[in-house]
């Protein structure tokens, strides 16, 4: 509802875009059963965690279809065009001249949004990313993302505050959450291999939520 | 990718799944795929997760090869048996498994995160890579059985002697006379020829009989060779290795030796035919202790013994056959020391017999075994000979402890009174045992019920044996107790997936081979043995026996087998390497540090020894605990 007031009011400015065509396709209903609802889990790393000063770097996706991660569908771009990394190189480990190598911008959200039109997009802490995505669309099309969203991070938060657990500092990282499941350790840095982390997880919240038939899409809001 | 709206398609740069490829690299059987077609196979992955308590079964969407990443599964059939245990690495397909074992239900036990294949997926790989094929289309059995028969480039004295027998057969008659046998063997150019009456052979003559009991004794030409011939030779089965047959020969002073395959005549094995090849050959060391004038001399004779084992491993001799060997060479040492003792002591008051029991009597002797041993005394000797027999006891246990045996903890050795006693306390003993079975003496007659006839007259042994089955077969107490026994060393399968461990002491993450591999299989086997009245002694034997009178199936049978070859196979393999790494051997076997392939035989060996142990419990222990 919410989302499809605000994306009324932005229409007439995107009309013609990539964002626009992918608005165009259904939402999921909050009454979908979560195993049949496509989503694409997703993950960028930025040059700074500012999104007025940094810039998105990469961006790494995979998609859920039918409860299960389709390796297959599974994308990773470096971004061009972006200023200088930098010192920031140490926390993201893609360097300048991996960077020059990357496509730019309106090329890699073209394609995000090809695959994004009808899902939901999964994120472990979206906050962060969507403002960076927010940030690419604006600049790109003259109006935010503004597609239905899930956070692994908040789920995993509100599940635990619905036990009465205390979060510790540190216990909502990916890889403390993945290690509440019994998920494999997962060492990796780039974007794509946490999309896929973070897929992973979301997998073994739906499942712990109930029996797979039962968990419907608004329970994970 | 849907593309409905016509917007260019973005150039896709490539994508690495590097950690799916390394995990899938360690697993069976896609460690063998090159790295590029591994490549090939990661688009076509979906991952998924089920917790604890879901269930795959025959036609669960979608079809394919499920491979756990993390977690656990169990695989049980309609009866609801465990048939395996999966872990991280471990693969099934369960449209597969249905098809060939029927109703096979595959239930999470530990929640799994699941890489799976799809069919189509699945099936161009097995089509396109034969080893990953077999791999699939076997199920653990077949995958054990493979494991125990391989062996690479076999030592020459290994074959069995139906490679190297002669079945150019010359048959004679019983009646046929000397001048007509001898032109028969000149023409054929044998130096030998074998008797028949019907299909039995009666006996065989040889070059040297004609020339030492015909010609010398100046027969005529016209008697019959019944005269001469020797009756009722010994024979050997074609399946026994060349050494087996050496050994016979060289031990015996034949020349000849008949071959026969069940039973019958099928060929004729020669001094010639043998390849007596290098100093190496366990053979010669045999032949070499047995002409020793003192322990000493022996403990020399044996000090490069590990090195041989190793050497005998390393160019692919088997576990079953090294502790063949090895049993063959404790065997000498022991009559060696034994004749040694009867030269200083004189000869024998009374008939006796040394008895070897455990894993010697059973022929299945490895690294650091200790003495196990006794003396079956004729019921004829006389309190006064008692000190001849301890004497004799204690040169050869002393003897035996200098050449690398050391004396037995448990006090089961000669020396000890109660292990050296007339025949008719040692049959009282036994009605005893199987009488009240406690504890204690079931222990020792685990030890006591594998014995075998070492050095002096094996008519005691025999009959004390005939005693033993017969107490044991009869008295299902005996045998319940028994089989608590043998149930009590669990194999190390584990909560799940891991190998139990030995949880304390220096052995701390590694598992006692010879305790919870050979010794539950060995007491499994030597339980059906006992309660059907079999005889043999060595575990394969008594395997055969049991199949072939049909107490078991065959299946069952080569199960077992092929679990103990594999066990002894790892336990042989491990204690080379300690060997060639200077350290002394042992049983305990780290799992971790072992390859994929040989973790997977073991922990298929395993799987094995509890469904036995399952099926022991049924039989033998049903409405007790």
């Amino acid at each position: 509802m919410w989302l499809a007031l605000r994306r009324a009011r932005c229409k007439r400015r995107a009309a013609g875009t990539p964002l626009a065509a992918c608005w165009s396709h259904a939402l999921p209903r909050g009454g979908a059963i979560c195993a049949e609802v496509p989503f694409l889990v997703c993950d960028g790393e930025m040059s700074s965690l500012d999104p007025a000063t940094g810039a998105l770097l990469s961006l790494g996706w995979v998609t859920i279809e039918e409860g299960a991660i389709q390796l297959g569908s599974a994308r990773h771009y470096l971004i061009s065009g972006a200023q200088a990394v930098g010192q920031s190189a140490t926390i993201h480990h893609i360097h300048d001249r991996e960077l020059a190598q990357g496509l730019p911008a309106a090329e890699v959200m073209t394609a995000f949004l090809q695959e994004a039109a009808g899902k939901v997009l999964v994120f472990h802490h979206a906050v962060l990313d969507i403002a960076f995505l927010n940030r690419c669309c604006e600049q790109l099309y003259g109006a935010p993302l503004l597609l239905p969203t899930l956070d692994t991070l908040r789920l995993e938060q509100r599940q635990r505050e619905r036990r009465g657990q205390a979060c510790a500092p540190g216990a909502l990282t990916l890889a403390s959450c993945r290690e509440r499941y019994g998920l494999p350790a997962h060492a990796a840095h780039n974007a794509l291999l946490d999309a896929i982390a973070t897929g992973e997880l979301l997998l073994a919240q739906i499942a712990h939520r109930g029996k797979h038939t039962d968990v419907r899409l608004r329970d994970l809001r | 990718m849907v593309d409905a709206d016509n917007t260019p398609a973005v150039p896709q740069p490539p994508v690495e799944l590097t950690p799916v490829a390394d995990f899938l690299a360690t697993t069976l059987p896609f460690d063998t795929l090159a790295s590029s077609e591994l490549a090939r196979l990661l688009p076509t992955l979906a991952i998924s997760y089920h917790t604890r308590g879901e269930c795959f079964t025959a036609g669960s969407e979608p079809c394919g090869l499920r491979i756990l990443r993390s977690g656990a599964v169990d695989l049980r059939d309609a009866e609801n048996t465990l048939l395996d245990r999966l872990g991280e690495g471990e693969s099934f397909h369960i449209d597969g498994l249905n098809a060939e074992r029927g109703q096979v239900q595959a239930r999470v036990i530990e929640d799994a995160l699941i890489y799976f294949l799809p069919d189509t997926a699945y099936q161009a790989l097995r089509q396109a890579h034969r080893n990953i094929d077999r791999h699939f289309s076997s199920q653990r059995n077949r995958r054990l059985r493979r494991a125990a028969r391989y062996q690479p480039a076999a030592n020459a004295l290994l074959q069995s002697i139906r490679d190297t027998m002669s079945t150019n057969l010359l048959t004679v008659r019983s009646s046929d006379t000397l001048q007509a046998v001898a032109e028969a063997m000149t023409q054929r150019r044998v130096s030998s020829a074998l008797v028949l009456r019907g299909t039995q052979l009666e006996g065989i003559i040889t070059d040297r009989d004609l020339r030492a009991r015909a010609l010398t004794a100046a027969l005529p030409a016209d008697t019959a060779i019944a005269n001469i011939m020797t009756t009722n030779p010994e024979a050997i089965e074609a399946d026994c290795s060349l050494f087996d047959a050496t050994l016979l020969m060289t031990r015996r002073g034949y020349h000849h030796l008949p071959v026969t395959e069940a039973g019958e005549l099928c060929g004729m094995l020669t001094t010639s035919d043998l390849i007596l090849a290098r100093q190496n050959d366990p053979v010669y060391l045999v032949q070499h202790i047995s002409r020793q004038d003192s322990p000493e001399g022996i403990k020399t004779l044996l000090e490069g013994m590990p090195g041989l084992v190793v050497q005998w491993s390393q160019s692919g001799m088997h576990a079953h056959q090294v502790s063949r060997v090895l049993t063959a060479i404790s065997d000498a040492v022991t009559v060696r020391l034994i004749q040694l003792a009867e030269t200083e002591l004189g000869p024998a008051p009374a008939a006796w017999c040394w008895v070897g029991f455990g894993s010697q009597a059973r022929a299945e002797q490895l690294f650091g075994a200790d003495q196990d041993n006794g003396m079956i005394l004729s019921d004829e000797a006389r309190d006064a000979d008692a000190g001849w027999f301890s004497s004799l006891a204690q040169r050869v246990c002393d003897g035996l402890q200098l050449c690398g045996y050391p004396y037995c903890r448990g006090g089961v050795m000669a020396t000890t009174d109660s292990w050296r006693q007339p025949l008719q306390r040692w049959q009282d003993t036994v009605r005893n045992w199987t009488a009240t079975p406690s504890p204690a003496a079931v222990m020792r007659v685990s030890i006591f019920f594998d014995l075998r006839a070492i050095y002096g007259d094996e008519r005691l042994c025999a009959q004390l044996q005939r005693v033993m089955l017969q107490e044991a077969s009869r008295n299902s107490i005996f045998l319940a107790a028994l089989a608590a026994n043998a149930l009590e060393s669990r194999p190390p399968l584990g909560m799940f997936r891991r190998f139990v461990v030995e949880r304390n002491g220096e052995h701390r993450d590694a598992v006692d081979l010879k305790k919870r591999g050979v010794l539950p299989i060995t007491e499994i086997v030597r339980l059906h043995a006992l309660a059907n009245g079999i005889a043999a002694v060595n575990t394969e034997e008594r395997l055969q026996a049991l199949t072939r009178e049909k107490k078991l199936t065959m299946g069952d049978g080569r199960n077992l087998a092929d679990a103990l070859h594999c066990v002894q196979q790892q336990r042989l393999q491990h204690q080379c390497q300690q060997i060639l790494a200077g350290e002394p051997p042992d049983n305990f076997l780290k799992p971790h540090g072992l390859p994929t392939l040989a973790r997977e035989q073991l922990r298929d060996a395993f799987t094995l020894i509890d469904e036995s142990q399952a099926a022991v419990r049924q039989t033998y222990r049903a409405g007790m605990n």
